[in-house]
């Protein structure tokens, strides 16, 4: 019976072999060159395992997991970005000899692994796995920056509890569907009239979704787990664990129009998060809460495509994950270039003053992320903000789109006080400039910068090749069936 | 070989070459500084060959357009790199360039720091706002009219003056944020179009046709119409002028004053008159009660000002009122006047702008009360600004009463009180310029500027070109009148319309 609906997507063994060969490594030998090596080597055959998959699926659509575009899609993305964060983190841990340090590259491939399984997963149970996985091993990669250990040790166990607390919601609604439908398979259990529990459990999946996604009023975690944590790992909760619960959002809810009973809940939260993310971010003075924050408020644009269901919304989205993870992980790469011990961190946005002087090339690159996470071109933030707008406009979600405008102009405040203070005087001691002795970052950081801008300048190339996933339901609003553009 | 899309990015592609050049020059420890400078000023000389190839060329389009190019850009969003080319548009592209000149040779060879990130940034802002004037792609229009803004701030915040910051910063959030409900617009208009039509194109054109209920069609144009009126400036948005204008780089202010408000008035007639016809009509008393509200506001704050520079920003608002006054009026006289007066405020403005920016190169102040009797000292500089600032009110015979004239003329037909009302501004005009004009060059001498040197008689070679135009445009206004009025939307430049976005 089992092995009848074995089906695996490929990326899925080959991280758990990986992560199986690192602990034996482990367990044989301490060293961090080579755990480093093996989980490099474990993603980047993932990589080229994704489209592939083992055993046939169930007939019936009733396995454990599901491989379409937009699961491919997600993981490549995933992938890509868990191949960035080994990158970022390589330097500090090849040359801390101090502390053994091979647990985090165990840790690190063992998250992906868990966020790559709720990309694949059409069941209550891969899902709930995954998400589990992810939050275990972050919650220790979270804890592993040791300089700083009473910081990190508090935002591992503000993480460890708020994510209990988020899961047990979930799996609280989990059964409860499982109680109305008697099924596991990973879509909204159908709601009757008479019958609330249904709803009552769509809803508490949502809310813990919402937790893990940090949308307000469920954020307020984010900001300080993300600055106990070193900056590689900041980048990872901001970006991959993001992506993963996003991608199992779309999937659970699928490609039509979400339930009516959540239409209130989702416009309110979708609001209070793009406008509680601003507001937060304006008064931060450290740059990684206020990327924290301003991730908060990403996640308010990328919910008002989720909930604008059109003909433009799987564009919308895929290339806003797409524009969101380049220029985040752009803006941790260069954090992380700065940082040659944990200690000589630039803690406050103020550090950073003069840089486009002493640095030019990292303050240019950076200046471009940060354009392009505000939306302005030549960015490919500019794009996709314009994408969520028009899908917003298609499906006129007008006080949507209003929070969109408010915040995007709370939102070009800060991110251009940055830009600022990097075109600031140099009178004040600076950030410690030395050059970096790092060629996987420098890399890192103009593959990113390329991505951005000429992802930002050639949409277009980027479009087709990632088209969605989940095909399109015949829209209401199409009734007359003109052919559209050829190429759509 | 068609010159649209060299006009657009060639200054972007010289820019970038400008500040390689400047960087690995440098890196070399050479003290030849002015590398870049050459380039722009290559530059510029290859785009205005460019612009007399277009001007004169054979033109073969059917219909008063004059030149069009399209490409596909993103065909899955029917967005297209499409430029269009009719009068309106060569008369302000040959106004960027003329003004692009005297900003290069007299002001940009002063910069000494960073002399080569100076230069593409001001190259870029140039690709934007001359892409603005061409782009008949909504897409393609937005994204150039927001990428013309991250180049001025940084001119801005990185070259400006004492206050430079708040100022950059105050002028990007009101522009992007405008910009921002202009995108809705776009947006809303394009969804309309498919919902009628099946079609998702960006194409101006296409787009030209959509039915719109009139309360939607109004709906849109406000959105369009607040982003161009904080760029115009209309009144009560109009709060980052004076700042950024006053904090700017010389060639930054120049930019800013002559050519970047122009992009709100040519935004208004290109989007608002000519797509939203009929909420244009509706809309007009109240835009023609903004225009008063600004020639009456910039000219009398204006009076009270004892900044050179912030004295002329305030002017600016006071003329850009008789730009919106002219376009809103309806009839053909008002928007022929107020194209003029955009065209003789870009060149008196800008020169002005020079003028003061050289004052304060040479006395390191811009306050009038310390500045004084520099006719005796600098006479042929104190010549060129009486002559700008007497343009600058309206003297008869100088391009600027043509504009205000004509403007007045239209007014009068739809409302004489408004009209009169109108006219107290050229008093207040003559009362602030004359005012400048005072302090600056004829009150008793304050300061020793005796070893300031004057302009060299290149430098005054310029100006003079600019008085000539000037000159030109007060007395023998009518062929312009006649090339820069907008073509009509009736004859699309193909007859497909928008099936050339594939």
């Amino acid at each position: 019976m089992i092995t009848h609906d074995l089906f695996l997507p490929l990326p899925l063994p080959l991280l758990s072999v990986g992560t199986m060969l690192l602990l034996t490594a482990i367990a044989w030998r301490r060293s961090t060159t080579r755990s480093l090596t093996l989980a490099l080597v474990t993603l980047v055959l993932s990589l080229g395992g994704i489209g592939y998959h083992v055993g046939t699926p169930h007939p019936e659509g009733l396995s454990l997991f599901v491989q379409d575009r937009w699961a491919n899609y997600t993981a490549l993305l995933i992938l890509l970005s868990s191949l960035s964060i080994l990158l970022m983190s390589w330097r500090d841990l090849e040359q801390d000899k101090t502390h053994p340090t091979d647990e985090y590259p165990l840790l690190l491939v063992l998250g992906t692994l868990g966020a790559i399984s709720m990309v694949f997963s059409a069941n209550y149970l891969p899902f709930f796995l995954g998400v589990e996985i992810l939050a275990l091993s972050l919650m220790g990669l979270v804890a592993s920056r040791y300089s700083r250990l009473t910081e990190a040790s508090e935002a591992s166990m503000k993480y460890l509890i708020l994510s209990g607390i988020s899961s047990a919601i979930l799996l609280f609604g989990i059964g409860l569907a499982y109680a109305s439908t008697g099924s596991l398979l990973f879509s909204p259990p159908p709601s009757g009239n008479a019958n609330a529990i249904p709803a009552i459990a769509t809803i508490m999946i949502l809310v813990g979704v919402f937790f893990k996604l940090s949308a307000v009023p469920f954020h307020m975690w984010l900001p300080d787990v993300m600055d106990g944590a070193p900056p590689p790992v900041a980048a990872f909760m901001a970006v991959v664990s993001k992506i993963a619960i996003f991608s199992s959002l779309v999937r659970y809810f699928g490609t039509g129009d979400t339930p009516g009973y959540l239409h209130g809940i989702l416009s309110a939260v979708i609001i209070l998060t793009i406008l509680g993310g601003n507001f937060l971010a304006l008064r931060q003075t450290n740059l990684i809460r206020l990327m924290a924050c301003s991730s908060i408020a990403h996640v308010g644009y990328l919910l008002i495509a989720f909930f604008s269901p059109g003909q433009l919304r799987s564009e919308a989205i895929t290339l806003y994950l797409a524009a969101y993870a380049a220029s985040t992980l752009g803006i941790f790469a260069i954090i992380c270039a700065f940082a040659l011990t944990e200690n000589s961190l630039p803690n406050t946005i103020t550090d950073w003053r003069g840089l486009f002087y002493t640095r030019p090339f990292l303050a240019t690159t950076l200046s471009l992320m940060i354009l392009s996470l505000a939306g302005i071109p030549p960015g490919i933030g500019f794009f996709a903000k314009f994408e969520v707008a028009a899908t917003g406009v298609e499906r006129q979600q007008t006080l949507l789109l209003a929070a969109l405008v408010i915040g995007s102009i709370i939102g070009l405040y800060y991110y251009l006080s940055i830009v600022r203070v990097l075109m600031g005087t140099q009178n004040t001691p600076s950030l410690q400039v030395k050059k970096s002795q790092s060629p996987e970052l420098t890399t890192l950081i103009v593959v990113l910068t390329l991505i951005v801008v000429v992802g930002g300048i050639f949409p277009a190339r980027m479009l087709p090749q990632v088209l969605p996933s989940p095909p399109l339901p015949q829209n209401e609003l199409i009734s007359i069936q003109e052919p559209m553009q050829p190429s759509l | 070989m068609n010159p649209l899309p060299a006009l657009v990015l060639l200054p972007l592609l010289g820019g970038t070459v400008a500040w390689l050049a400047d960087r690995s020059n440098t890196a070399n420890q050479q003290p030849t500084r002015n590398i870049s400078w050459r380039i722009t000023l290559m530059v510029l000389t290859l785009e205005t060959v460019l612009l007399l190839i277009t001007t004169f060329r054979h033109h073969t389009l059917p219909g008063p357009w004059l030149d069009h190019f399209s490409i596909p850009w993103i065909p899955v969003m029917g967005i297209a790199f499409q430029l269009d080319m009719d009068g309106l548009s060569l008369s302000l592209l040959w106004l960027s360039l003329i003004l692009s000149f005297p900003c290069v040779l007299l002001a940009t060879r002063q910069i000494t720091t960073d002399a080569g990130a100076f230069h593409f940034l001001f190259l870029a802002t140039l690709t934007g706002i001359i892409g603005t004037f061409l782009a008949t792609d909504l897409f393609l229009f937005f994204f150039l009219w927001e990428l013309m803004l991250v180049p001025m701030f940084v001119l801005i915040s990185a070259w400006g003056h004492e206050d430079r910051h708040r100022a950059a910063i105050r002028f990007f959030l009101f522009t992007q944020g405008s910009g921002l409900l202009m995108l809705l617009s776009i947006l809303g208009l394009v969804i309309t179009h498919y919902r009628e039509t099946g079609l998702l194109t960006f194409n101006y054109f296409a787009l030209a046709n959509t039915p719109l209920s009139p309360f939607l069609s109004m709906l849109l144009m406000l959105g369009f119409f607040i982003a161009f009126a904080v760029k115009l400036p209309v009144v009560p948005v109009h709060v980052w002028l004076p700042a950024a204008h006053t904090q700017a780089p010389t060639a930054a202010s120049v930019l800013l004053a002559g050519l970047m408000l122009k992009t709100g008035g040519y935004g208004m007639i290109r989007f608002n008159l000519m797509l939203f016809p009929e909420a244009a009509i509706r809309f007009a008393p109240v835009a023609m009660g903004l225009g008063i509200a600004g020639i009456l506001y910039g000219a009398w704050l204006s009076c009270a000002q004892n900044d050179v520079k912030r004295l002329i920003a305030y002017s600016s608002i006071s003329h850009m009122g008789f730009v919106l006054l002219g376009i809103f009026t309806g009839s053909n006289t008002g928007l022929q006047g107020a194209i003029i007066q955009m065209l003789a405020h870009g060149l008196s403005t800008g020169a002005l702008f020079i003028i003061a920016g050289s004052i304060q190169d040479r006395l390191h102040t811009r306050d009038m009360a310390q500045i004084g009797g520099l006719w005796a000292s600098l006479p042929r500089l104190s010549s060129a600004g009486l002559f700008f600032a007497v343009a600058s009110l309206g003297m008869p015979g100088l391009g600027n009463f043509t504009g205000e004239f004509l403007v007045l003329l239209a007014t009068w037909h739809v409302n004489s009180i408004v009209a009169a009302l109108t006219a107290t501004g050229l008093v207040l005009a003559a009362i602030y310029s004359l005012r400048m004009v005072n302090r600056i060059f004829m009150a008793p001498s304050r300061t020793s500027p005796s070893h300031a040197k004057d302009f060299s008689a290149g430098q005054m070679t310029i100006l003079g070109a600019l008085m000539i135009l000037l000159v030109v445009l007060g007395v023998h206004p009518q062929p312009i009148m006649t090339l820069s009025m907008p073509s009509p939307l009736s004859a699309p430049p193909l007859s497909d319309g928008g099936g050339d976005t594939q």
